[in-house]
């Protein structure tokens, strides 16, 4: 059974009397395991893909399978359920909580799915340390490198263990160097069998992934290996 | 997400905010000092007046007044003998719930000791007057059954009459000294406490312990020209009713015997409040019997003059308790707008939540509870500067009756502290929760 299944979705948004086609039948199929970049230019429509595939909105019209659930229409707290287990989000600008220190900000999902509060921080902070941030668990986003901040963000969308790791322009606010380093987890979680999928409009970026999908105009342009 | 982690995040975020915090307590910090305040003032109101009617004798006592005959039966008026001793004892004997009697005579003399001499009105009493008219001895006794039955020349004087008649000596100097009622000597056998209003207590609490060297009494001069609702209490002389009588009342009509002489004052106390309309029905029906049937008295109960005082105290309750209210409402509304203002600036926040997997009512709860513990924190806060209120009031303003903070009205204020958290919390909360994931995090 396919992790995400698209048939035919559309998604338009309505800014004042003007309709917007972001996506005009998309079909998709991604199994467990798969290591994939979205790719297209801004406006093409795969920020609103992206979107979909990580529940955080439905679709207008279509079919609509996350992890064997039919999200077509679901509503607002399914979709909050479904993110929270099955999810993980990796954002460019890391989004992480300023008043938080390293642990709580891993430990965050945690506490929307009901674990008790010594599990809670048991969980974290393993998950701190196995992306490399074992020695910093005290400290803010505020006080850490940009790269830190990332592998932070990485630790929260893992702890909960989801099947799906989604990653939005992961390294675009970070330079070169530590950019590779964390490309480098995403393959190295690739390979311990998590679903990879990143959102990008670097060509690099996507090389190293398996499977490319271009987007342009709400339609899959093409697809293919790189 | 349970409770403790939502106030757990709260807590955090107002340690965060301090001062955006305590401003929006400071609403609630005042609304509640000033309901705690309101609440003590009428609670310490209240007090003074129980206090007040429990000196004046309370529910209990019941007064049997003259009253005009109707036109209906004028013409019967000399068939009634008027209020004579032959009621109180009807009364006394007839009525179980009744538990003291106080039938009086009175008169107007002059009274002298040694040093000084006065007019004041004198009682001719019973023993049970002591306990009608709430008396209360410092030193001896109060007249007995003995000195009424066998006429003594007993006397027992009130505090003021003590001062006046031998200034120099104590209450205890005093006994067993003989004074002249219209040229007749008395022997003091008692001499009742000095009643005085709260206020005066404490002023003269003060004034002790200001002039301890001080020789006299200065205070005392300057309250005397003041209205003192014990004046009478404390000018009191009291002599057996029988000695009253064939010292005083008799030979004046060649008729009159003890029991056929009009009193100038009856009283009775009721023994259980809960009969109390019975025991006055049961009265009503001796005086009817004694009276022949004429309507030349009434009975004077305390009830509706005591309701018309706890009018007055439930009055200046609301009233102030309503002003208390609407200065707590206003901090709600303080805090409703910084929960507003802050939600915009955490709307990135919300949508990081949303992302993780935070559901609408999750934000909900964490925002409600912020804002109910803004509100409890200040509530707490509110009755520290409450109490401190009162103290500070004690000093500036002081009154007849001291504030009296009560646990009632800790709890009370809290209470509609919480409340008005809860309400200013609900809106704010309500719109956090209805922000769309991907705006929230798209929010700048």
């Amino acid at each position: 059974m396919s992790l995400v299944l698209l048939e035919d979705v559309k998604k338009s948004y309505r800014i004042g009397d003007q309709e917007i086609r972001a996506l005009d039948g998309v079909s998709l199929r991604i199994e467990e395991g798969e290591f994939l970049a979205i790719v297209g230019p801004s406006g093409s429509g795969k920020s609103t893909l992206m979107h979909l595939l990580g529940c955080l909105d439905t679709p207008s019209s279509g079919r609509m399978e996350i992890c064997g659930r039919d999200l077509s229409s679901a509503t607002a707290d399914m979709l909050a359920g479904v993110r929270n287990r099955e999810i993980g989000f990796v954002f460019q600008s890391f989004n992480l909580l300023p008043k938080l220190d390293v642990v709580r900000n891993i430990e965050l999902p945690l506490i929307y799915s009901g674990i008790s509060r010594n599990e809670r921080l048991a969980r974290a902070e393993e998950v701190a340390r196995s992306v490399g941030l074992g020695d910093r668990l005290g400290n803010r986003p505020t006080q850490l490198s940009g790269g830190q901040c990332q592998r932070v963000a990485i630790g929260r969308a893992l702890v909960n263990r989801p099947r799906i790791l989604f990653g939005d322009e992961p390294t675009g606010n970070l330079d070169s160097t530590t950019g590779a380093m964390i490309l480098e987890m995403f393959c190295q979680l690739n390979r311990d069998g998590k679903t990879v999928v990143l959102v990008t409009h670097d060509p690099d970026v996507a090389a190293i992934t398996k499977r490319v999908i271009e987007i342009r105009d709400g339609r899959i342009r093409r697809e293919y290996a790189p | 997400m349970n409770f403790l982690i939502c106030l757990e995040t709260a807590l955090r975020e107002i340690a965060a905010h301090k001062f955006r915090s305590i401003l929006s307590m400071l609403g609630i910090v005042m609304g509640v000092s000033s309901l705690i305040a309101m609440m003590a003032l009428t609670a310490g109101m209240e007090k003074g007046t129980r206090v007040f009617m429990q000196q004046i004798g309370g529910l209990e006592g019941v007064s049997i007044q003259n009253k005009e005959i109707s036109n209906a039966k004028f013409e019967f008026w000399n068939l009634s003998p008027g209020r004579t001793l032959m009621d109180a004892r009807a009364i006394k004997a007839a009525v179980p719930n009744v538990s003291h009697v106080s039938p009086e005579m009175s008169l107007g003399a002059l009274i002298a000791s040694e040093f000084d001499s006065d007019r004041k009105g004198v009682r001719g009493v019973w023993p049970g007057h002591y306990v009608v008219a709430r008396h209360e001895l410092a030193v001896g006794r109060f007249i007995t059954d003995l000195d009424v039955d066998l006429a003594f020349r007993s006397v027992v004087i009130g505090d003021g009459i003590a001062k006046k008649l031998w200034p120099a000596l104590s209450p205890k100097e005093i006994l067993g000294r003989t004074m002249t009622i219209n040229q007749s000597p008395f022997t003091v056998v008692g001499v009742l406490v000095r009643y005085e209003r709260e206020q005066e207590k404490r002023q003269r609490a003060i004034q002790v312990a200001q002039n301890k060297t001080r020789a006299g009494d200065p205070a005392r001069g300057r309250q005397l020209a003041r209205w003192d609702p014990f004046r009478q209490k404390n000018e009191a002389v009291c002599i057996p009713l029988s000695t009253m009588f064939y010292e005083f009342k008799s030979g004046l009509f060649p008729d009159d015997s003890m029991d056929t002489v009009k009193l100038e004052s009856l009283n009775f106390r009721v023994a259980d409040l809960d009969y109390f309309q019975a025991t006055i029905g049961q009265v009503r029906r001796i005086l009817d019997a004694t009276h022949r049937g004429v309507d030349d008295y009434e009975l004077e109960t305390r009830e509706e003059w005591f309701d018309r005082m706890e009018q007055q105290v439930s009055a200046a309750r609301l009233s102030g308790g309503l002003i208390a209210v609407i200065s707590l409402v206003v901090g709600a509304i303080g805090i409703a707008n910084i929960m507003l203002a802050s939600i915009t600036e955490r709307v990135r926040e919300i949508g990081i939540r949303l992302a993780v997997g935070a559901k609408g009512r999750d934000i909900f709860m964490q925002i409600l509870v912020e804002s109910i513990s803004v509100a409890f924190l200040g509530g707490i806060l509110g009755v520290a500067a409450g109490a401190a209120l009162i103290q500070v009031l004690i000093i500036v303003a002081p009154m007849e009756n001291a504030p009296l903070m009560t646990w009632g009205a800790v709890f009370f204020s809290v209470g509609f502290a919480i409340l008005a958290g809860i309400a200013s919390g609900i809106y704010p909360a309500m719109r956090a929760s209805k922000l769309d994931p991907i705006e929230a995090l798209r929010y700048e």
